[in-house]
This record gives structure tokens, sequence and C-alpha cells, in this order.
């Protein structure tokens, strides 16, 4: 049976194009057709799940059941009171899913059978709707709406990570012609650009050079200590570019077809190695997930902590929220020591960046400023950046332990 | 709003019809130089392998296919390539093959040329190391995948036993059964019919877009290897004598083997097998075992082809380093019944050109590693290859049995 | 003190700068305030003013000149 895995091949694109032609036309004439638009987007999610992917499919249908109940209890619940326990159950209930499937490999060394593509996105928005309904900005979760949101088909299996009200507001307003057509426009835009950095660039980085180097630094690794070769410094920018062109191109082709939908995506990456400091990084790095952790992570750490007064020194609770922040990232990622380490490598970066950055703002008068030191700091906050994604890539793990 | 429209898909549509346009037209094949030439045919390039362009090329020219696996890598000064090119023989090896490719993979990517070898001549290094239990490793076949030979065999195929053989064996692979096109095509061939209607109209299509895919890209192919022939080619002697050729090998091997008992060149020592990394593999394969499996089946896919077109090939079958396998507790006699029974596959059906290195793994300098020729063992099959191939051959009188595919064959050491 | 003098302090703690006569300045693009400061902006208008603004209603686009927030401070009533 025919299997389709996003973004994959031209025969996808084709297919999806050909797919979602009624519904560009649809809102080209400023109407959408959502029982279409429902039955494509099912469909092509079934073809992600068929063959010797069933399973997940299975898992898929049932998290969703699991959410539904979460959710909606939750919202029934929350119509009546608002205890700070049943809320902290509710989201542990929310992510136990997500945990199991993370932990299970680390555990029992085999992928846990709950697990398909896509689960941590699907568990961010879910999440999502269980806070907004806590903090009362959201009153209100309609079941079709709901499933939508969750299961909108062009980011259903990496992001970028919507937010409820941003997208139900988009699905409900039908852009005006001009406005579709520029959407369109942008659509095209990205989706080529999509091709060329996932396609040319992500496979130059990834298939061309990157074997070769990481074979290098294998071959190379007894001659140094701890197999730290020059080759090592050329797999972390090969694998950082390639990470890069790879996910930024696949992060395109979602929004694009957001797009080309009526829906605007919001976007994942912003010149993320253009970045002058770590802080800068991740507002433009993976954008909708350190926005999500920033939103509902960060922020909501330093404001319990904060209002609960349990650390005094603000400069502290930072620190302690960036580590809580960035070790959860961390464990997100994956149960094992090196997405941890990088997790705790990104807390302590960030964390030094802001002991720099209230040194400079004391000292400001005494630090030039000109184009040369902004030139140092992006190139530092490269390197930096780079290193970590070694850590992130296990490639430091095949080299000292395999 | 019209014109909006086609300022948006204008461009997609163009570029839509001109990248159609350029993969299904007949593009013309474009002539390789012949310094491109000399670097592709060494340059152990999947693109070369799995491609038909620049074999086409070749073939047409003075070079010959010398099929194997690993040990065409060993680019020393006495490797085939470069003593062919010194020495300025009438022919210069085609090297096809890498780390990997077994019988079943040379079946599929060897196909394109295969019609062009029809009363020529294929040099054939058989590694015993093909076959193991498993036979062909499936990864290492996706590795070598070639949509554009297997479509071309798919096309060619009518079902008789031999197709029906490859096609089971090619259904247990992984690659070829991720395409529908591919798998159906497969189940056909394997069921005892020739692919036809649509799904033959689509796999010409298929092919012609890869032929011009190939066409474009294999002028891309990057290799560092055409330097190594010609380092190689400056250590020669300027006149092609065995005797000097042979004292040079001694020399040059004795100085790379200085730092191990194994008789093993050193870098290879110092980067596999150092750091005691050896000692973990002493006695490693004394269950080793190379008498049984498919692959004794695959390897009668590529007679039969040979056959079939009167091609005359010289087997070579090498040997194993005799320190290492002493060490790793390679059962030996075991190893020398897989070679009887190889040999007896060939002598029965009609292959008489077989030069047999295998008992030779103790003589100094033969093994440039464990399981690799080097060295003194180069020359040594440089002895057959070369007046094999510069003298003419009498015609070979084949008579094939299809019982080699088997499973009866493939689990007997009952050669006679 | 009123609602504009109060946010202005708050601000000016929260910088060390006067925005008095720069209202339309954007915080976050300036990067004069981070999501740090922001919970802390948060909290003082909560104890200073006593405006209850849950983290999930911060909205950066609506909250980024000290313009759009006295407005907020304003409209809280």
């Amino acid at each position: 049976m025919l299997n389709l895995q996003p973004y994959a091949d031209p025969q996808y694109f084709l297919l999806l194009m050909l797919g979602l032609l009624p519904v560009m036309i649809g809102l080209y004439h400023g109407r959408r057709f959502k029982t279409y638009e429902t039955l494509i987007s099912l469909l092509f999610i079934i073809l992600m799940f068929t063959g010797a992917k069933w399973q997940q499919g299975v898992a898929l249908i049932g998290y969703i059941l699991w959410q539904l109940a979460i959710v909606f209890g939750y919202l029934h619940y929350r119509k009546q009171r608002n205890q700070t326990g049943v809320f902290v159950l509710t989201v542990l209930l929310s992510i136990l899913p997500l945990v199991i499937v993370k932990v299970t490999p680390a555990v029992v060394l085999h992928p846990s059978l709950l697990g398909f593509l896509g689960i941590s996105y699907l568990t961010f928005k879910a999440v999502q709707v269980i806070m907004e309904l806590r903090d009362g900005t959201m009153k209100d979760v309609e079941l079709m709406p709901f499933l939508r949101f969750m299961l909108f088909m062009p980011v259903i299996s990496s992001g970028p990570i919507d937010r409820y009200r941003r997208f139900q507001k988009d699905y409900e307003q039908v852009p005006e012609r001009t406005q579709y057509l520029g959407m369109l426009e942008r659509a095209i835009w990205y989706l080529f650009l999509g091709f060329f950095y996932k396609y040319m660039l992500g496979y130059l980085f990834g298939t061309v050079l990157l074997p070769r180097i990481e074979f290098s630094a294998l071959a190379a690794r007894h001659m140094y200590w701890l197999g730290l070769s020059p080759a090592l410094i050329g797999v972390a920018f090969v694998y950082s570019m390639y990470l890069f062109f790879d996910f930024a191109g696949y992060s395109l082709f979602a929004v694009a077809t957001s797009l080309v939908m009526g829906i605007d995506t919001p976007m994942n990456f912003n010149r993320p190695f253009q970045a002058h400091n770590i802080k800068d990084f991740w507002n433009r790095w993976h954008m909708t997930l350190s926005f999500w952790f920033r939103d509902f992570i960060f922020m909501r750490v330093t404001f319990f902590i904060m209002k609960h007064k349990l650390i005094k020194n603000p400069i502290r609770v930072s620190q302690v929220a960036y580590l809580i922040n960035f070790l959860i990232m961390g464990f997100w990622h994956g149960v094992t020591w090196y997405y941890i380490v990088y997790g705790l490598f990104h807390a302590c970066a960030i964390i030094i960046n802001d002991i720099w950055l209230r040194f400079k703002k004391k000292h400001r008068k005494q630090l030039p400023h000109n184009r040369w030191t902004e030139a140092l700091a992006i190139a530092t906050t490269f390197c930096v950046v780079c290193f970590s994604f070694l850590i992130f890539s296990g490639f430091l793990n095949t080299l000292w332990f395999k | 709003m019209t014109r909006r429209l086609w300022q948006i898909f204008g461009p997609v549509i163009l570029a839509a019809l001109l990248v159609v346009g350029i993969l299904l037209a007949p593009l013309p094949n474009g002539h390789i130089s012949k310094t491109r030439l000399q670097a592709d045919a060494v340059s152990l390039s999947p693109n070369v392998l799995g491609g038909a362009r620049v074999k086409a090329q070749a073939l047409a020219q003075h070079y010959v296919p010398f099929l194997g696996s690993s040990e065409l890598a060993r680019m020393d000064p006495f490797h085939p390539s470069t003593l062919a090119a010194k020495y300025h023989r009438p022919y210069q090896p085609l090297l096809l093959g890498n780390p990997g490719t077994q019988s079943l993979t040379h079946f599929v990517d060897d196909q394109s040329e295969l019609n062009q070898l029809k009363g020529k001549k294929v040099v054939f290094i058989v590694s015993m190391q093909w076959f193991t239990r498993q036979g062909q490793i499936p990864a290492a076949f996706d590795m070598y995948y070639s949509p554009l030979q297997l479509s071309t065999w798919l096309l060619r195929a009518k079902g008789n036993v031999a197709d029906r053989y490859a096609a089971r064996r090619l259904l247990q692979m992984n690659a070829p059964a991720k395409s529908t096109l591919d798998r159906q095509s497969l189940y056909q061939i394997a069921a005892g019919r020739p692919v036809r209607g649509w799904a033959r109209l689509a796999l010409q299509a298929r092919l012609r877009m890869l032929n011009n895919e190939d066409q474009l890209f294999s002028r891309f192919t990057h290799s560092t290897n055409w330097r190594r022939i010609k380092d190689g080619e400056k250590q020669l002697p300027a006149k092609d004598e065995p005797q000097q050729l042979e004292q040079l090998a001694g020399k040059i091997a004795k100085n790379k083997t200085k730092h191990n008992r194994l008789g093993i060149d050193d870098t290879f020592y110092r980067q596999r097998l150092g750091h005691g990394k050896l000692a973990s593999l002493r006695g490693s394969q004394r269950h080793f075992e190379y008498r049984y499996g498919p692959e004794y089946g695959d390897f009668e896919l590529l007679l039969q082809q040979f056959a079939k077109n009167h091609t005359t090939v010289q087997f070579i079958i090498p040997p194993i380093n005799a320190k290492w396998a002493a060490y790793t507790g390679l059962p030996m006699g075991n190893y020398a019944q897989a070679v009887a029974k190889l040999k007896y596959q060939l002598a029965s059906q009609g292959f008489t050109h077989v030069e047999d290195l295998s008992r030779d793994g103790g003589q100094p300098y033969f093994m440039q590693d464990t399981i690799h020729l080097g060295w003194r063992g180069w020359l040594a099959v440089d002895q057959t290859v070369d007046p094999f191939l510069t003298q003419p051959q009498p015609a070979e009188h084949y008579h094939l049995n299809d019982a080699f595919f088997g499973t009866t064959w493939a689990n007997t050491t009952n050669v006679r | 003190m009123d609602k504009k003098a109060t946010v202005l302090s708050i601000l000016n703690d929260l910088t060390g700068e006067d925005f008095t006569n720069n209202l339309d300045e954007d915080l976050f693009a300036s990067g004069l305030i981070d999501s740090m400061d922001t919970v802390q902006l948060l909290l003082q208008l909560q104890s200073q003013l006593g405006m209850d603004v849950p983290v999930s209603e911060f909205d950066r686009n609506q909250w980024n000149t000290p313009a759009k927030i006295i407005k907020k401070a304003e409209d809280a009533d």
C-alpha cells in the first residue's frame, strides 16, 4: 500500500499540491471547504501510517483519545473550580504518554509501542491548551476545532508549534483575495527555498560531507587526547550546517503548506547563525519551540518562584529557571547523556551570557562597540552553538563509547 | 488578478516543465575525456558502479571490468591499475566494487554493461568472505542499490529460473521493496511473467529519466584515487620485469609492516587492530562459515549472465592472511571445502579460467592486511591477468545447471 | 501617583531608562527587556496596581512599548 512520509520525495509534493488544489480554488474565491479540507488532511495523515507503520497509526489514535479525555475533562472541571493540584495532575497526565515514549528506549532499549511520528509536537499543543484554560485566557474549547488544531496536517510530524487561539482565528477568517495571493506568493517562495535548503544544502552537508568527515574523525581518534582531532571540529560545523538546513528546509515546507491552506503558521527560524549572543540565538533558532518553552516553562517557573518569594535575588531566579528550562528541553529530546548535557550546556551558556550582558550594561561607556566587536560576538556565538550541536549530534557517544 | 496568479505560478510551471523535459528528453550522452575516464575507472565511486554512462564509454575503449570488493581499494604500486598504467598495457582496469559488493549487488549493478561484454573479457575477484550464511548484507546492497540498473534488469527479465530466483532474492533486500513499482515488478517476475503493460511503460520512462540523471550527474564524481595510482607509478622500475618487481614488492612491504607480527600494513594495524583491539579478536572467527548460504545461488546469477553473453572471465580467489587466520581461529579445513565447492560450481559449468590463490595466505608480503591482497599478492594476480588479457583466449563452452540456484546446493559440501 | 507614572517608574527600575519622552520605543526589539524582566513587570503591575495578568495573556506584540503597557494598565478597571 502507498505510504507517504511528509515532504520526503517529489511524489509527495506533487500529490500534496494536487490534493490541496480544491482548497486553493476555494480560498481564492473566498470560501473554505471545511469538509474537503478535513477529509484530505485525514487521508494524508493515514498515508503516513500505512504498511509497516500501522502500529504508529494505532498509537496516534489512542493518543488523541487520551488527550481528548484529559482536555475536555479539565475544561469541564475548570468551568466550576480552579485548584492548583488538579491543574498539575492534568498536565502530568497529558505529558505522560510522551514521558513513557522518551523513557522506554533508555530503559528497555527498544522504542515504545505508544510512540508515533510527531508525538512531542502534539503534546506541546495539548499542554498549551490546558495551561490557557487554567489561566482563563481560553474559556472554551470545541471538539472539532481542537481536533483540527491538534491534527493540522502540514505540521503534524515536526512542527512548527502553533498556538490554539492564533490558529483558530486564521481558520475561521478566510483571507481576502489579495491577501491570499500574497500568502500563495510566500508559500511558493518558502517551498523553493526549502528545496534549496533541505535537498541541496542539507544533502551536501548531511549526505556528502558528514559521513566523510565523521570517518576521518573516527580514524584519527586514537592519535589525540579524547579523540579531539581537527576533523572533530569539522564534524561540529558540518553537522550544525546539516541540522539547520535540513530542519529549516522542513519547517519552510510546513509553513508553505499551511499558507496554501490559508493558515499563517509561525516561522521556525530567523537567520540563527547571525545571532549576537546565545539569548539572541534562542530567539532565532527553532523559534516556536523556544517560545513555547519561554512562555510555558521559563516564565511560569520565574513567576512561581518570585510570587512565592522562594528566591529573593532576581538574578538567581532567572538562573534557576534557565537550568530547569533547558534541562527539560534536554530530556524532551531524549533520555541520553548527550541530550541532557546539551541542555545543561545551553543553560550555562545563557547564564554566562546574562552575566556578560549585565557587565556590559554597567560598563557601557568603557566597552568599545563597533562592527568588529559585533563580528566577534557573532563568530563566538556561532562557535559555541556549533559545539553544542556536536554534543547534540551524539557523535561524541560514538567517538568515545562505541 | 489573473496576471498576479501567473506571476506566482508561471515560474513554477515553467520550472516543472523544464525539469520534466530535461529528464525525459533523449539527451545525447556526451563524450567523457580521457583523463576523466582514467580517474573514474579507479574512483570506486558508487556513482560509477550504479551508473551506466561511464561504464559504457570506458568499455567502448580499452578498459576491462575488474569486478570485486574491498581489495580493489588496496592501491599500492602493484595494484592492477598501477601496473597497467605504468607499463602502457593494452588494457586498463575499470574497477567495479566496494566493501560489501557481493554477488547480488554485482548482478544488479552490472546490468547496463553486460550486453557490451559480448565476446569480451572480464576479471572477477571473488572473496570467500561473501559466502556467509546470510550472503549479501542488505545494508550494503541498499547502499549501492541503483534503480537505474534494476530497471534495466526488470525490463530484461523474462521469468525463467534465474530471473525468478533473482526476483525472490531482491525482494529480501530493503531498497527495491520500498518503491511500489519495483516491488510489483519483482512479484511479476518471481511469478514467472515478464513485466508488461503500464508497469513496463512506467519502468521505461523511469529508465530514461535515470539515464538522463546519470548523464548529468556522473560528471560530478570526485575521487583522489588516480593520484594514488600516479604515486605508485613513480615507485615502479622503468622495465616491466617480474623478478625486479618481486624484489621491490618485498622491499616496500617490509618497510610497511615493521611494527606488527601479522605482516599487516602498519597504518591499517594501528587504526583497526591497535590499542588492544587485536587481543579481543583472538579466536573470534572460530565459527566463521563460508560453505553454505544463498551467495552460491547469487553467484550463479552472474555465471549465467556471463555465459549468455559469451563473456570470458578470469576468476581469482584471493587467500586470507595465514597468521591472521591462525590468530582468529578460522577453521581452515572448512575454508578449503568452501573454495573447493566454488571451484566445482565453476568447473562443472565450463568456466576454466580460475586462479586459486587460497593457499598462498602464508607467503610473505602477499596480503596487505587481514583479508586483502597487496604487494606480492597483486603481482601473483598480474602473472595470471596480464597474459589472460593480452593473449587471445579460446572460446569457452558453457553448460549451465540451474540446480546451483537450489537450496540443496546452498546447503551441501558434497561436490562429487 | 497616577497609573502612567507608576508604569514608567516600574520600567525605570527594570531597565534603568526613563521613557517619559520615549513612549513608543520597542522594548523587546531594543533588548531592554527580556523574559525575566517581563515576569518582574507583571509581578510589579500586580503588586502596585492590582492588575492580574496571567502569563499566557502576555502577547509580546501587545506589550512591546511603554505606551501600550500604560494603555493596558489604564484599561484594566
